[in-house]
């Protein structure tokens, strides 16, 4: 084993709560950070459809660790847990038919609220869209659908932290947009 | 509720796959992903990408490019940096798009710059002049778009340049301008907080705004300073156990709840701070017992969401100065977890269990036929849970057992991060039980 790595065992101790999880490589934080790293949703062959980071991840690290992490998801069977853990940190995934979405999360963070963010994210875009297909198709003619979704993401997660969960305040300003560009 | 589901599993991967039905709309960025999704293998997908950004480079350098189309050029460099593809060429032209673009076209920039761009970038400064004159632009869609930005990604040294006009919007009319002025506070005093310091007043002001989402914003910034020093804020404890006991009264806009679940997430944010000010304070504790019970008793209802809400009370019950009822309540509530047989919240309640066995190892030995069941699951991750629990309960006579259990499990394990924990972990209990 190389050296840093003893270095990293040693540092740990039993007398913390099951959160503190230093990061091998990166300055520890001086309190527990509780936070969202990243949001991915990727379809059933591991192409990333969308991905959203709120932690420093090299451009050319990022898809290794796409693939790794859906890896890591196909391989769970119906039966078992939607949370894995994964390096020092956890995923919590969640399959909507053809697509997962897989959220990694600090160890301390709450693993069934984010769960159920995911859900509330997808209802999201359920009002949204739906709303959307029932109108003209010649104004949907430009839409660029991903980045309305990154748009909606922006509303509820802001550097890792939950900062909205209301659906209509979420969407208030996208359809502001929408009519603006509309006129 | 599943009237939602089923309309959203029709709608989302037509959202990302043109294969599905909703491709009635044709651009530039269907055809790549159609492209990308058909070839086989990676070195095709290499060939087909330069060829693409090499298409873009012309686009972006050539003077007849409309700033719609620069938008369009936006999305597909946003797609290539996704797939891993470098498109720093086009940084400098989201910068622009979002200086110059119409209202779409400047938040398609400032969303590429949120992506691309992280902080200590060189072209951020690009981006100060565009920001400060959106900041101040009477179109509220824009103002708010240039705070968003703000709270994602801003250089840290120009920070004083917008702190006039962010800190201004603090008491803008407008509860969405608000709540966005004061994430954007939060980011500044995450990344310089001593810039911030004159204006804890104004986070005072936040936290009692009569709109419910502009004092949610504010209890990032209560959170992160109430872990920073507990002490300072004793005060408010008061007021945060009377917005919880409110939240859960249901007392906010019926739009606030999440499954007939009031503000769920806003309980766990509430729940958290209030086990940071109760911790070790037996005075400051008596304040919310009352609350709390509130809240273990609110969540009975059968949600994933309300078995969320219930962790946290649970954590908070154990981590402030002990009240036998609520202890009592809190216990009953990790048994029901852990005895679940869905297994989301069997794992919930391993954690639970593993986070409170610090303060009563007699729960553990009320469950131990459950955890020696988990020991041998099939599922990795509730395997793993047990282990990380067994340890926090070894002491002198189990810890043969334990470590054999342990060693076990090593056996069968192709992790790395997982190899490394768990051999740790065994060497320290071999270190503190060394004669065994």
């Amino acid at each position: 084993m190389a050296p840093e790595r003893l270095l990293w065992i040693s540092c740990q101790r039993t007398d913390l709560p099951a959160a503190i999880s230093p990061i091998p490589g990166s300055v520890a934080p001086l309190f527990l950070i509780t936070m969202i790293k990243f949001l991915l949703m990727v379809n059933k062959q591991g192409q990333t459809r969308l991905s959203k980071y709120y932690e420093q991840v090299e451009l050319g690290k990022r898809t290794a660790l796409e693939a790794d992490v859906v890896r890591g998801c196909l391989a769970r069977r119906k039966e078992e847990c939607s949370f894995v853990e994964y390096k020092d940190y956890k995923l919590v995934y969640r399959q909507y038919a053809a697509l997962f979405i897989v959220v990694g999360i600090t160890e301390n963070e709450n693993e069934l609220s984010i769960f159920e963010l995911v859900h509330n994210f997808v209802e999201v875009l359920d009002k949204y869209f739906s709303r959307v297909s029932e109108l003209d198709v010649s104004l949907s003619k430009n839409t660029h659908y991903t980045n309305k979704v990154h748009i909606i993401l922006d509303e509820m997660i802001l550097n890792g932290h939950i900062v909205e969960t209301n659906k209509n305040r979420i969407l208030a300003p996208l359809l502001a947009l929408d009519k603006m560009t509309e006129s | 509720m599943s009237d939602v589901v089923e309309k959203t599993l029709t709608a989302l991967p037509g959202l990302f796959d043109s294969q599905t039905g909703a491709a009635k709309i044709t651009n530039r960025l269907r055809q790549l992903i159609k492209s990308i999704t058909e070839l086989t293998s990676k070195h095709e997908e290499e060939n087909l990408i330069k060829k693409e950004l090499s298409a873009m480079k012309e686009q972006v350098s050539s003077p007849n490019t409309t700033m719609k189309q620069m938008r369009e050029i936006m999305v597909r460099a946003m797609y290539c940096e996704m797939l891993g593809y470098d498109a720093s060429f086009t940084y400098i032209h989201a910068i622009k798009l979002a200086q110059q673009g119409a209202v779409l076209e400047k938040r398609v920039g400032y969303l590429a710059v949120s992506l691309f761009l992280n902080e200590g970038h060189e072209l951020l400064l690009l981006l100060v002049n565009t920001v400060l004159k959106d900041l101040q632009s009477t179109n509220l869609i824009e103002a708010c778009m240039a705070l968003t930005v703000v709270a994602q990604v801003f250089p840290k040294d120009m920070i004083p340049a917008v702190l006039p006009l962010v800190e201004d919007k603090l008491s803008h009319p407008k509860e969405i301008i608000r709540r966005k002025a004061v994430l954007a506070l939060y980011k500044f005093y995450l990344i310089a907080p001593n810039q911030v310091q004159h204006i804890h007043a104004k986070f005072r002001k936040a936290l009692c705004d009569k709109d419910p989402g502009v004092m949610t914003s504010s209890l990032h910034i209560y959170l992160q300073l109430i872990r920073e020093s507990p002490d300072g804020y004793k005060d408010l404890t008061g007021s945060f156990v009377t917005i919880l006991k409110q939240v859960v009264g249901g007392k906010l806009p019926v739009d606030f709840n999440y499954h007939n679940v009031p503000a769920p997430w806003l309980q766990i944010q509430l729940l958290r701070i209030l086990s940071l000010l109760g911790k070790e304070d037996q005075s400051t504790s008596e304040l919310m017992y009352e609350v709390l019970d509130e809240s273990l008793r609110r969540a009975e209802m059968n949600h994933n969401i309300t078995y969320a809400i219930l962790y946290e009370c649970v954590k908070a019950v154990y981590t402030i100065h002990p009240k036998a009822e609520l202890l009592e309540k809190a216990a009953r509530c990790i048994g029901n977890f852990v005895l679940s047989p869905k297994i989301n919240l069997k794992y919930l309640g391993l954690k639970a269990l593993t986070y409170v066995v610090q303060h009563d190892a007699k729960l553990a030995l009320q469950h131990q036929m459950t955890i020696i069941e988990c020991l041998d699951h099939s599922d990795f991750t509730i395997k793993r849970e047990t282990l990380e629990l067994l340890f926090r309960i070894t002491n002198a006579q189990n810890v043969t057992v334990i470590v054999e259990k342990m060693l076990d499990f090593l056996r069968g394990c192709n992790d790395d991060h997982t190899i490394i924990h768990l051999v740790g972990k065994v060497a320290e209990l071999a270190e503190k039980y060394p004669f065994n």
